[in-house]
């Protein structure tokens, strides 16, 4: 090919080119890149690539360089690993806003007398400003399976990954986890006197009531099914849990919504039962599950409208108020 | 059948941690924080038991990254992780909250981002204690099930270097491979590449 017109080629791609010698140098770049910095090729030929743009310095670029020059290896830059790294403006309001061209460079070496190293730079604005907008929108689907369609708090599913989750942190970190239980009592009788949906309405209310009794936005409440909630609690021993679950089981009583039925006093009420621990490393997360679970039955035993709290040490369960 | 003496087993361990290490340096310029990687063992392995090898810690889903390699000898470079390890690594760089199922081609071409740094860097470190040169193209990426790996079992004149590799990020620890496919003549190249080595520190 004549060198006119491979260099008519080279200035008609949609591409950034710079092509650098055996010192680094850069020998000339195409109009692609002249238009997005601003810089003509002319301007440009002779330096070093950091001394047309100090700013790179800090970046992976200057190193994948001299891989090119020094052992002949080929890089990739990807955008979601590097910020922006050249000056690049797709518009001139960009430049002033100092809003930069996203970009995939490919850096790689070439064996001719006049390139050694050749840079090419995509523009992949667009595609980084779709991929925001379907991460949004895939972050507002996930939102909404891991919901209770009903009550709005989480679901079996955010359940058991929040579980799952904090479970593992609190294992890597060894720091305790604890799970209430919480479950309404005599909910069936409810049910039945009232009709399902004013059964709903006192789920939504209930759920509601211990979502707002929590003392940080992190804390999630989720529907274990039926008319149990599941709430982990990282960070947070056996003592404290005891103190949230008494809080949370008299801001449900405070509710006061009428039950007629209700075998503990004419108004809706829950039982809770705990269960925290630093889990040990070969622990699954069904322990601790189990252990409220059967905290939760005991304080169905024990009357119901009261928590009880599982002692690891003694295997006993006690009353937390 | 070719075999690696311990010799030639510890420079090779050597080498490539020098170039893990470089490229754990590469890694922690980009996320801020402290990236440990280390290669604990190196062995021969040839390609029909290379799946079995494999397949006892438990990949399933692999995320590879290759590139291709030229000099004295020539290498097909992989780096396989379990899918689920290169998501963690990926989504610890990139974004936290990520799910598998929002692995995109934009995470694809992180992950291919850093196998390349480290690739690279195994290769660079060979070629300068053996100063020798390379030619080494862009990385690839791939999803693959161990099932359908194309790459081994087919070329029964190939063997395979194979390194296990620990990444360590925010107090997590991943483990994947490095393979590096090559040819007899390729293999044999390589360790006349390791005994010169040896013998310039005097321990030929």
């Amino acid at each position: 090919m004549d060198p006119e017109f491979s260099a008519q080629l080279i200035d008609h791609l949609q591409v950034g080119v710079i092509q650098l010698d055996g010192e680094g140098r850069i020998t000339s770049w195409n109009t692609w890149v002249a238009r997005h910095s601003g810089l003509s090729t002319t301007e440009a030929a002779g330096k070093r690539l950091e001394e047309v743009f100090p700013g790179i310095q800090a970046s992976r670029l200057p190193a994948s360089i001299e891989q090119a020059l020094r052992f002949r290896l080929s890089s990739m830059l990807a955008p979601g690993l590097n910020a922006s790294i050249l000056p690049l403006y797709n518009k001139k309001a960009d430049r002033a806003l100092d809003q930069r061209m996203q970009q995939l460079i490919y850096v790689t070496p070439i064996r001719h007398p006049q390139c050694a190293c050749l840079i090419q730079v995509q523009d992949m604005t667009a595609t980084v400003r779709r991929e925001r907008r379907l991460r949004a929108q895939s972050s507002k689907l996930i939102a909404t399976t891991y919901r209770d369609a009903l009550t709005g708090v989480g679901n079996r599913r955010r359940f058991d990954h929040d579980l799952s989750q904090l479970f593992l942190a609190a294992q890597n970190e060894q720091k305790p986890l604890a799970l209430l239980m919480i479950d309404v009592d005599d909910f069936k009788a409810y049910n039945d006197r009232f009709g399902h949906p004013k059964g709903d309405e006192c789920l939504v209310m209930v759920a509601r009531a211990l979502q707002e009794g929590l003392r940080q936005k992190a804390d999630r409440v989720s529907r274990y099914g039926g008319e149990e909630f599941g709430l982990p609690l990282p960070d947070t021993d056996l003592e404290m849990a005891c103190v949230i679950a008494e809080r949370l089981r008299q801001r449900v009583n405070g509710l006061k919504i009428p039950h007629p039925a209700s075998r503990t006093g004419g108004h809706v009420t829950v039982s809770i039962g705990v269960s925290a621990m630093v889990p040990r490393l070969d622990q699954p997360a069904d322990i601790l599950v189990a252990q409220s679970d059967l905290a939760l039955y005991t304080a169905k035993d024990h009357g119901r409208n009261t928590s009880v709290y599982f002692e690891p040490e003694s295997n006993e369960l006690r009353s937390c108020s | 059948m070719i075999e690696l003496s311990e010799m030639q087993r510890d420079a090779l361990g050597e080498l490539f941690n020098i170039g893990v290490g470089r490229a754990a340096n590469s890694l922690s310029m980009i996320v801020r924080e402290e990236v440990e990687l280390s290669a604990p063992s190196v062995s021969l392995v040839h390609p029909k038991d290379v799946a079995s090898t494999l397949l006892g810690s438990d990949l399933r889903e692999l995320s590879m990254v290759t590139i291709d390699f030229a000099g004295p000898f020539d290498a097909q470079t992989i780096l396989l992780f379990p899918e689920r390890n290169a998501l963690a690594i990926v989504s610890h760089m990139l974004d936290p909250d990520m799910t598998p199922e929002e692995m995109s081609e934009f995470e694809q071409e992180a992950m291919c981002e850093v196998g390349n740094i480290i690739l690279n860097a195994c290769i660079s470190s060979l070629a300068d204690e053996f100063q020798v040169e390379f030619e080494g193209g862009l990385p690839e990426h791939h999803f693959s099930d161990s099932d359908g790996l194309p790459l081994f079992g087919e070329d029964r004149g190939q063997v395979i270097l194979l390194l296990q590799i620990q990444l360590g990020m925010r107090q997590e620890r991943m483990q994947g491979h490095l393979l590096f496919l090559l040819s007899v003549s390729s293999m044999q190249a390589l360790l006349d590449c390791v005994d010169q080595y040896l013998e310039r520190l005097g321990m030929g």
